[in-house]
């Protein structure tokens, strides 16, 4: 139960305060300005205790919103809440920053109102809540008839993520696959944790009450076919990926995901997050990143660093960045890169080595000479881990979307006319090569 | 800013929405009610406003409407007689043909805080039950929760309440969960809602139809029922298992608590159940919602208190990455330091060396502790990392690591020969008060190991004068007093200098204090002193005891899932402690003022325990080590002097007891786990006259008494009377406090 919701900008002036239960005063929202937002030192953990009164918070980019309760409740839950909530608001004005919130200020309100009361969790589909916000504020007793009846039917009907009679000219959905690959790896070339941590996103504008069903090179459905058909497993049997866990929207079915391992449901309208998965084996690391430093004498070091790209040729990686750590106590830095732009950024330590596109199976290196103040500090410099961005055009794990059949008996329009899109995306999460 | 000038900002604003031009036209009027609510959020008192605010809501533009209803809401309290002048348009709302509209204007009136609007929002809830639309229902269920709340401690309406249950079964799955919600916090007064087998079914049947939400708030409500059979509760941990695997990790933290505690007797089932969610709860920890890792992994350690070995095959997952904010490194640092192993202790090491040199001196310092922390398991090689570490000459991590020498030192004895070598040198790289009075306090005690340990505290002596921490004197007057007694030769004029300048110069008084004590002692004679100051130097079984024994799933399977495990269990029982005294007053200041750490003996207890020693001609004497061996010699060769049963209920906390009676002077020679049956404990105690007493507690939890029998090494009845007396009140104490 939440006793009341908070929306702070980064100097801890109020955007949006609404307070559901009786037991939360006004201080509290000053309460949480001055022991959190205006603490100095840094943030000792995301659950706050003040005065007998639990703050949760969340930030998004300079923005903090926090959950206030004086109950023992499950923290999982609050977070889980408060992620929906930016990801509703997310979806009603796109980025979560000062100035959307101050001019979505009305909306932001009406959404509060709809998705707590008396501090308990509602509605919270973006889809459903749809029907209830009037973000324009134009509706009210020029409502047609038939939109009453349906928010009548939205809220009796037994799909509470979609409402019936939605209707397009043309059946089209995406599905994107989007994976971030997380990478710790030694200076030696040793990985020492890996990870894909990967959505599957569908967007989907179809007609109806469509039945879906999605298929993907899951290594235990593949080998649960293969029995049947020898020639099959063995041409797929290397593509086919093992899942270490997977959660799904609420759409869908649960039941028949553990008996026949299928994927079927009947979407939400517009933007959905279908899945959630995460792998560790068998993982391509699209990068490789081999760090070399010198120190040469006391004020010298001698840094090169290679990156080999480790992807078919024909792709192309995007928007790379290697952010290679300097000492605090940096004078002058010389760099020479064979492709792209490097820079010294003295305010972050750090010099910046940025590729727009690189193709597989390339190589890049760049060479360093940083000059150093002599310091009588007897410290030695920590060297912080190399890290990179990127973005490729395919999914790390290996996942592949094998088909995305949909069903409409009601409905004229059958699988084929259903137009689909679909995409990979690759980005980078914390990619680190220590040296 | 707000708080200033805002009569003027209330005066401007009253003109514009009296401004009839302004009224007319539809988005100007709707623009200045935005600016009232905003002023609001900014924490201006605009309650001045309040009588034009309700002629605003007079309208057709719902906007509108719940801008003002949101207005009201929060003025309300403050000007009870102009919110009724509002009841009449929301009444009306309230058979709006819209639905949305009657929900607003429902929802609206019950969140009123006000006296007197009971009367006028019975009928409407009552309608709103009835309502077609679902949307009405799910407000109208909260309003009836509302509106008890509103008057307290009037009586429950059992018409209401039976109206409420029978809404359980509604089609919406949303008014299912509010009327759960409801009948909860109406009934609070009698133990909140009533699962029985036919609601618990049909919620059950009903899961898979809610959002999550929903299902967390039912998992929640489920706890209480109590299947009849084995049978019944195979079922529905079955009908539940999908849940385990849910996308949302609350609704998993939820299942996992309702399998933790319906299973409680089947502890393979637990176990079984705790496999399970590694995976989700592996997911979470490395999941990119920072927060939801953060929960995740305080759980993680929670498991890992009962099943140390449950994650250790996957602790890699737990290494810090560079970027990881500050609060989940800590909690990382903390599993790795309990998931360590015969087999990832190398590559755990290592892991935490390399955090030790981190630019966060916090971070590195809790990396330290980590270390020491294993060390007592894997001496050796942690002992060889921390010496290395010394080799840095970092102040910061200096410190923490001689710190942590001296804490491993008393826990482990035989790692002392490679602390006293690795200690020379570092003490000028130590300036903080924690890190010097360690170092003195390693000088003084093994100080005939360290060829330099005179020499050392030679130099503090030197500069005891501009020293700013009392709490350093004091450790260097007992330190160099304990190493006179070894090497008197090196340390008597250091000593003479330094008891000079304490008692002639020093002005802190407890320091002062100290030194005419030690010079007084030393008048009496050296064995005096030797008596006195040569304690034992290292005590192995308290390591043993201190060791976070496997405690049973269902000692924290109750606090699963809620805050305790985020906050950690002593913070919380602070919080509670608090949060319970505000609550009951000072009735029940008993219960309240017992943590499970903190103080350990309410302090009025405290007085009253330790005044009974005086009064019985007892004197126990403090510090009084006897070793395992010796103490079971001497039982086996004594004779039951006493025997005699308390009796004793409920759950059992071995720490409490033990700081309990360590309190009152009597050691804790051995003692079962927490939980395990029968209990018992070993405790030994001896009197200023040298007679010994021995005891032993025996707890059979289905007799619901302890037994305690008393064994002394010298036949004296009245001194066995007053101990017995002691433990008595001590043992009475704790069962008082808990119950």
């Amino acid at each position: 139960m939440i006793g009341g919701l908070f929306i702070y900008n980064h100097k801890g002036e109020v955007l949006i305060s609404r307070v559901y239960r009786d037991d939360i005063g006004r201080n509290a929202v000053d309460a949480f300005r001055v022991n959190v937002i205006h603490a100095r030192q840094q943030v000792r953990s995301p659950v706050t205790n003040i005065a007998r009164t639990s703050f949760f918070h969340v930030k998004r980019s300079n923005i903090w919103l926090a959950a206030v309760t004086k109950q023992n409740v499950n923290a999982a839950m609050v977070f889980e809440f408060l992620y929906k909530m930016c990801d509703v608001m997310a979806a009603y004005f796109g980025k979560i920053s000062e100035e959307n919130i101050k001019s979505n200020f009305v909306l932001i309100y009406e959404l509060l109102d709809e998705i707590l009361d008396f501090g308990y969790p509602q509605n919270s589909e973006t889809g459903a809540l749809k029907t209830f916000i009037t973000q324009q504020g134009i509706k009210s007793q020029h409502q047609t008839k038939e939109e009453q009846s349906q928010i009548t039917s939205q809220v009796t009907g037994q799909i509470g993520w979609r409402r019936e009679g939605i209707k397009y000219r043309r059946n089209e959905l995406f599905l994107d696959v989007l994976e971030s690959v997380n990478l710790l790896m030694s200076p030696q070339g040793q990985v020492l944790s890996a990870h894909v941590s990967g959505r599957v996103v569908m967007k989907s504008y179809l007609s109806g009450m469509p039945e879906c069903k999605f298929g993907m090179n899951d290594k235990i459905v593949i080998e649960k076919q293969g029995k049947g058909t020898a020639d099959e497993t063995s041409k797929s049997g290397k593509q086919s990926i093992a899942i270490d866990d997977c959660t799904f929207h609420q759409c869908v079915r649960l039941s028949k995901f553990d008996s026949e391992r299928s994927i079927s449901f009947i979407p939400p309208d517009g933007e959905f997050e279908l899945m959630r998965y995460r792998t560790t084996k068998d993982i391509i690391l699209p990068f490789r990143v081999i760090p070399l430093v010198r120190e040469v004498g006391r004020t010298k070091l001698e840094v090169k660093v290679v990156i080999k790209s480790n992807f078919k040729p024909s792709l192309l990686a995007q928007k790379i960045e290697v952010r290679i750590p300097t000492p605090l106590n940096t004078s002058g830095v010389q760099v020479i890169c064979m492709k792209g732009k490097a820079k010294y950024k003295a305010s972050e330590n750090a010099i910046v080595w940025k590729i727009k596109r690189m193709a597989g199976m390339k190589e890049s290196q760049i060479s360093a000479e940083i000059e150093l103040l002599p310091t009588n500090d007897k410290k030695k410099w920590a060297r912080p881990p190399i890290s990179m961005n990127f973005e490729v055009p395919f999914a790390p794990s290996g996942l592949k979307v094998r088909y995305l059949k949909v069903f409409e008996p009601k409905l004229n329009y059958s699988d084929h006319d259903v137009i689909k899109w679909v995409r990979y995306i690759g980005r980078s999460g914390i990619y680190e090569t220590r040296c | 800013m707000p708080y200033l000038g805002s009569e003027d900002v209330v005066k401007e604003v009253k003109k514009a929405l009296c401004n009839p031009h302004i009224q007319a036209d539809r988005l100007r009027y709707r623009n200045v009610i935005q600016r009232v609510i905003r002023y609001m959020t900014q924490g201006l008192d605009v309650s001045g406003v309040f009588m034009e605010m309700v002629k605003a809501s007079a309208t057709v533009d719902i906007v509108q409407k719940k801008l003002v209803y949101l207005y009201m809401c929060t003025y309300a309290p403050l000007k009870p007689d102009l919110a009724l002048l509002a009841i009449n348009t929301l009444c009306k709302d309230c058979s709006d043909p819209n639905p949305m509209v009657r929900g607003l204007a429902l929802r609206s009136m019950c969140s009123l805080r006000m006296p007197g609007v009971q009367e006028y929002i019975q009928q409407p809830i009552l309608n709103g039950l009835r309502d077609k639309a679902s949307y009405v229902r799910r407000v109208a269920v909260l309003g009836c929760a509302k509106m008890h709340n509103l008057h307290g401690d009037s009586e429950v309406d059992g018409a209401l309440v039976n109206e409420l249950y029978s809404l359980l079964r509604d089609q919406d799955p949303i008014v299912v969960v509010n009327c759960l919600r409801s009948l909860e916090e109406i009934l609070k007064q009698e133990g909140g809602v009533v699962i029985n087998k036919p609601i618990a079914h049909h919620l059950l049947n009903r899961m898979s139809k809610l959002d999550q939400w929903g299902q967390a708030e039912v998992l929640n409500f489920l706890l209480r029922y109590q299947p009849r059979s084995e049978e019944e509760l195979f079922d529905i941990l079955n009908l539940l298992d999908s849940f385990l695997k849910s996308s949302s990790p609350g609704v998993v933290m939820g299942a996992t608590k309702l399998f933790l505690i319906l299973a409680k007797k089947f502890p393979h089932v637990q176990t079984d159940v705790l496999v399970r969610v590694k995976g989700p709860l592996l997911a979470a920890c490395s999941s990119e919602s920072r927060e939801l890792c953060f929960v995740a992994l305080c759980h993680v350690r929670q498991i890992l208190h009962s099943l140390p070995g449950h994650f250790s095959s996957h602790y890699k997952k737990f290494f810090c990455s560079y970027s990881e904010p500050h609060y989940i490194k800590l909690q990382k640092v903390e599993v790795l330091c309990e998931l360590v192993n015969d087999e990832n202790v190398q590559q755990v090491l290592e892991e935490l060396r390399g955090y030790c040199t981190d630019v966060s001196a916090d971070f590195a310092q809790a990396a330290i502790f980590a270390i020491g922390g294993i060390a007592r398991t894997y001496t050796d090689q942690c002992v060889q990392i921390l010496t290395e570490l010394l080799g840095l000459r970092q102040e910061h991590i200096t410190t923490v690591v001689v710190q942590t020498f001296r804490d491993l030192v008393w826990l482990c004895p035989q790692c002392t020969e490679a602390v006293c070598q690795a200690l020379p040198g570092c003490e000028e790289n130590i300036q903080d008060s924690e890190g010097k009075q360690a170092l003195i306090w390693l000088l003084g005690v093994h100080g005939e190991r360290i060829p330099n340990a005179p020499y050392v505290l030679e130099d503090f002596v030197e500069n005891v004068k501009s020293e700013t921490f009392p709490a350093v004197k004091m450790e260097l007057l007992t330190a160099l007093l304990r190493l006179f007694l070894s090497r008197p030769a090196e340390c008597q004029d250091v000593l003479g200098r330094l008891l000079y300048y304490c008692i002639e110069e020093e002005k802190d008084m407890a320091v002062r204090d100290r030194g005419l004590f030690y010079y007084r002692l030393l008048l009496v004679g050296i064995d005096e002193v030797k008596r006195i100051l040569c304690s034992p130097k290292s005590d192995p079984t308290l390591g043993l005891l201190e060791d976070p024994a496997e405690r049973p799933v269902n000692c924290w399977a109750s606090d699963f899932n809620t805050l305790v495990p985020v906050y950690g269990k002593a913070h919380w029982a602070t919080i509670s402690k608090c949060q319970g005294a505000e609550r009951c007053g000072p009735e029940l200041p008993k219960t309240s003022s017992f943590a499970a750490s903190g103080p350990l003996i309410p302090e009025e207890n405290k007085e009253r325990v330790q005044e009974l020693p005086d009064s019985g001609a007892l004197t126990l004497v403090p510090n009084r080590q006897l070793t395992a061996d010796y103490f079971e010699k001497t039982w086996l060769s004594l004779k039951v002097a006493h025997q005699q049963v308390l009796p004793w209920r409920g759950e059992f906390h071995p720490d409490t007891l033990q700081m309990a009676l360590q309190v009152v002077n009597i050691q804790t020679i051995a003692m079962s786990r927490a939980g395990s049956q029968p209990w018992k404990a070993y405790l030994s105690a001896q009197d200023d006259t040298g007679c010994l007493f021995l005891t032993e507690l025996l707890l059979e939890p289905e007799n619901s008494e302890m037994q305690i029998s008393v064994k002394q090494n010298e036949a004296r009845t009245e001194t066995l009377n007053s101990f017995i007396s002691v433990l008595e009140t001590v043992i009475g104490t704790i069962e008082e406090i808990k119950s």
